[in-house]
């Protein structure tokens, strides 16, 4: 699987499941509870997101250290729009509930899409012509 | 027998195995004279170390032992059937020593015939520290002594070709780079050859190649003149050069 | 007459054995190696000016065509790890020579024993690339062992002495004499009988050697599933134990599934030799992505902390 395609899969993988990590880290919250499918659909889309950014990033890059780097860098800008939305809307912000996760998970999919992706073909050229 | 000088031979090699049972006695006489050159040093250490003789008695019995192989023709019965050369003097050697030679019977010193410029001295400094201590077995030496003898008469032959051919400069360098070479705290390089003897780096090297080809065809062609078969020459230079049999699978 | 001191004796002794190149272009200057069939002498190429390697007959008539069979092998397969051959021919004395690029570098064995583990299998794995090459164009070598294996400076592998090479397809041409070298012969081709499973099983035997001096390694090798001793390198002895196993049907078929294998063990996967317990596969699956593994922790570690820091 390429870098990118492994990055949009596994971002929306992990989003999924850190959208519905709301329910219990937010468990007598009605908003919560009422907006859960509008919340992992958002957290999906944004894993999406970060990890297509990130498995593109992963493929022009030789260092593991700079993949990982980037892919915090991502998760957490990413985070940090979702919560200026929110305020923006006029809900709570939770900006640290948001952003450490995304930047862990940013960090996940920089790491995952490094080691685990296929590295991209190289062409060859022959001397004769 | 003629005292023979022991550095002159003929620049043409015939088989010296052939030549000592030949009917021409001047063939015979050259053919002992190179036998006794190639022949003395090894049989002398042999006599030392295996027999434990002192310097005087060892030199008597050299010089008595080449005397009666001429007289009787010991070597003249050679058979290459059975051994080679080299095994077969030895064979020859250890018959004379066996019996109980005492000096009485000994020709005096001084009387005979008598065998011409041997270093003996320079061959017991070479034993003295193996006589010593028990590294090394008599049989070893006999081979060793016998192919030091070999090549210090293919060096004498390159020399006589080197002058043949007007290039005494390819033995000069020959000399310091391939025999005092080895020897010497630093082997000389082909620049320092080149700027005494007065030529290019590129003469020194090809002057150099030529003398080592010349002699390595003196080297064989030695081994060659005391083989009677081809299969025995084959088999002594490959004893003699370093390559065992074991490598010719 | 000249006296000759031992050492002077030895040099000369060396110097007159040197094959007579004179009416070729190449200078010998010195012996570098001595096989069974031949002699391998430094030399230099004097039409290119570059350093060659030159492979002589030891005496002449003996193996003149076993050597050209060599050369010809040689100058058949072009690979990165089977040296060059540039030119071959008769000596005026008789003697066969071929001349080949000069490799620089270490024995296997030697260079293994400095290195850990899993490079030493990296190491094994190019050896088996080039083998499986020869394979793939019908070539044996029948006398693969750590002495026949050179590691260059960058860890690039010359697989040498293909003396014993034969065609695979050519079962008419018997071995008319013992083959192999002890330790790395598999026991059909002491009959005869030979295929690639013949080379599988020397490969065999290189790796267990590799394998057999781990414990000497300080440290296990980091970036790999490769563990550096204990109950983790069952899945290795299990692809050894295969790869020389007495009945050839019981080997890997061919190279390729051997390196196949060995590359599985090093990626920290399941290997096809060894049927691994749950618990050790848990615990392989464990190592192999520990990284990753960590991560995810960190993420349920870091929710949780968040749950408690919210009320």
């Amino acid at each position: 699987m390429s870098k990118p395609v492994l990055g949009l899969v596994l971002g929306g993988v992990l989003g999924v499941f850190d959208g519905l990590s709301a329910l219990v880290s937010a468990p007598n919250d009605p908003a919560v509870r009422a907006g859960i499918v509008g919340i992992v659909i958002g957290s999906t889309m944004k894993g999406v997101l970060t990890g297509l950014i990130i498995g593109w990033f992963a493929k022009r890059t030789q260092s593991l250290a700079s993949g990982i780097a980037f892919g915090l860098l991502v998760g957490v800008a990413l985070a940090a729009c979702v919560s200026l939305m929110q305020k923006m809307s006029g809900q709570p912000a939770y900006y640290w509930q948001i952003m450490l996760p995304g930047g862990i998970l940013g960090i996940i999919v920089g790491y995952a899409t490094f080691t685990y992706g296929a590295p991209a073909p190289r062409l060859t050229r022959t001397a004769q012509s | 027998m003629t005292a023979g000088h022991p550095d002159a031979f003929p620049l043409t090699r015939h088989s010296v195995v052939r030549a000592i049972a030949s009917a021409d006695p001047e063939a015979r006489a050259q053919a002992y004279d190179a036998i006794i050159r190639s022949y003395w040093r090894p049989v002398y250490a042999y006599i030392r170390m295996r027999w434990r003789r002192d310097p005087a008695d060892a030199q008597d019995l050299t010089q008595e032992f080449f005397t009666r192989a001429f007289e009787k023709e010991y070597l003249a019965r050679y058979d290459a059937s059975k051994a080679r050369f080299r095994t077969f003097v030895r064979t020859c050697l250890e018959a004379f020593l066996s019996k109980d030679y005492d000096a009485a019977h000994r020709r005096k010193r001084g009387g005979g015939a008598r065998i011409e410029s041997l270093d003996f001295a320079r061959a017991d400094a070479d034993l003295a520290a193996h006589l010593r201590s028990d590294a090394g077995d008599p049989e070893s030496w006999f081979r060793r002594e016998w192919t030091r003898a070999l090549f210090a008469d293919a060096v004498a032959r390159l020399h006589a070709e080197c002058d043949a051919a007007g290039r005494p400069q390819a033995f000069e360098a020959f000399v310091r780079y391939d025999i005092d070479g080895p020897d010497a705290p630093v082997r000389p390089t082909y620049a320092a050859l080149a700027r005494d003897l007065g030529m290019s780096v590129t003469d020194v090297t090809n002057q150099l190649a030529w003398a080592r080809r010349t002699f390595r065809a003196g080297v064989l062609d030695a081994i060659r003149a005391f083989c009677a078969t081809d299969e025995e020459f084959r088999a002594e230079a490959r004893d003699l050069l370093g390559a065992t049999p074991e490598d010719a699978r | 007459m000249t006296w000759l001191s031992d050492r002077a004796l030895g040099h000369l002794k060396s110097m007159a054995d040197l094959p007579d190149f004179s009416a070729t272009r190449y200078d010998i200057e010195e012996e570098i190696g001595r096989g069974g069939m031949g002699i391998v002498f430094r030399g230099r190429d004097r039409e290119l000016a570059r350093e060659v390697a030159v492979k002589v007959t030891t005496w002449p008539g003996a193996d003149v065509d076993r050597l050209r069979d060599e050369a010809r092998v040689l100058a058949a397969l072009e690979h990165p790890g089977i040296v060059a051959v540039h030119d071959a021919g008769r000596l005026p004395d008789g003697r066969a020579y071929y001349v080949m690029a000069i490799v620089r570098g270490e024995r296997f064995d030697e260079r293994a024993a400095r290195v850990t583990l899993a490079d030493r299998l990296r190491l094994f794995d190019r050896v088996c690339d080039t083998v499986a090459f020869a394979h793939a164009r019908g070539i044996l070598h029948l006398d693969l062992k750590p002495a026949n294996i050179m590691v260059g400076p960058y860890g690039d592998v010359r697989v040498l002495d293909w003396g014993l090479a034969r065609l695979g397809s050519d079962p008419g041409r018997p071995i008319t004499h013992m083959a192999g070298t002890e330790g790395y012969m598999a026991p059909e081709q002491a009959r005869g009988i030979v295929d690639e499973r013949s080379d599988v099983y020397a490969l065999g035997a290189i790796l267990r050697g590799l394998v057999a001096a781990e414990s000497a390694l300080p440290s296990r090798d980091r970036g790999s599933g490769v563990p550096a001793t204990g109950r983790p390198l069952r899945p290795l002895h299990s692809i050894v134990m295969r790869a020389m196993a007495e009945d050839p049907t019981n080997r890997y078929a061919d190279v390729a599934s051997l390196a196949a294998d060995v590359r599985r063990f090093v990626d920290g996967h399941a290997v096809d030799a060894y049927r691994e317990p749950a618990l050790e596969r848990i615990a392989r699956v464990g190592r192999t992505y520990r990284t990753a593994i960590a991560l995810v922790f960190a993420y349920l570690a870091m929710r949780i902390v968040l749950i408690f820091w919210g009320r």
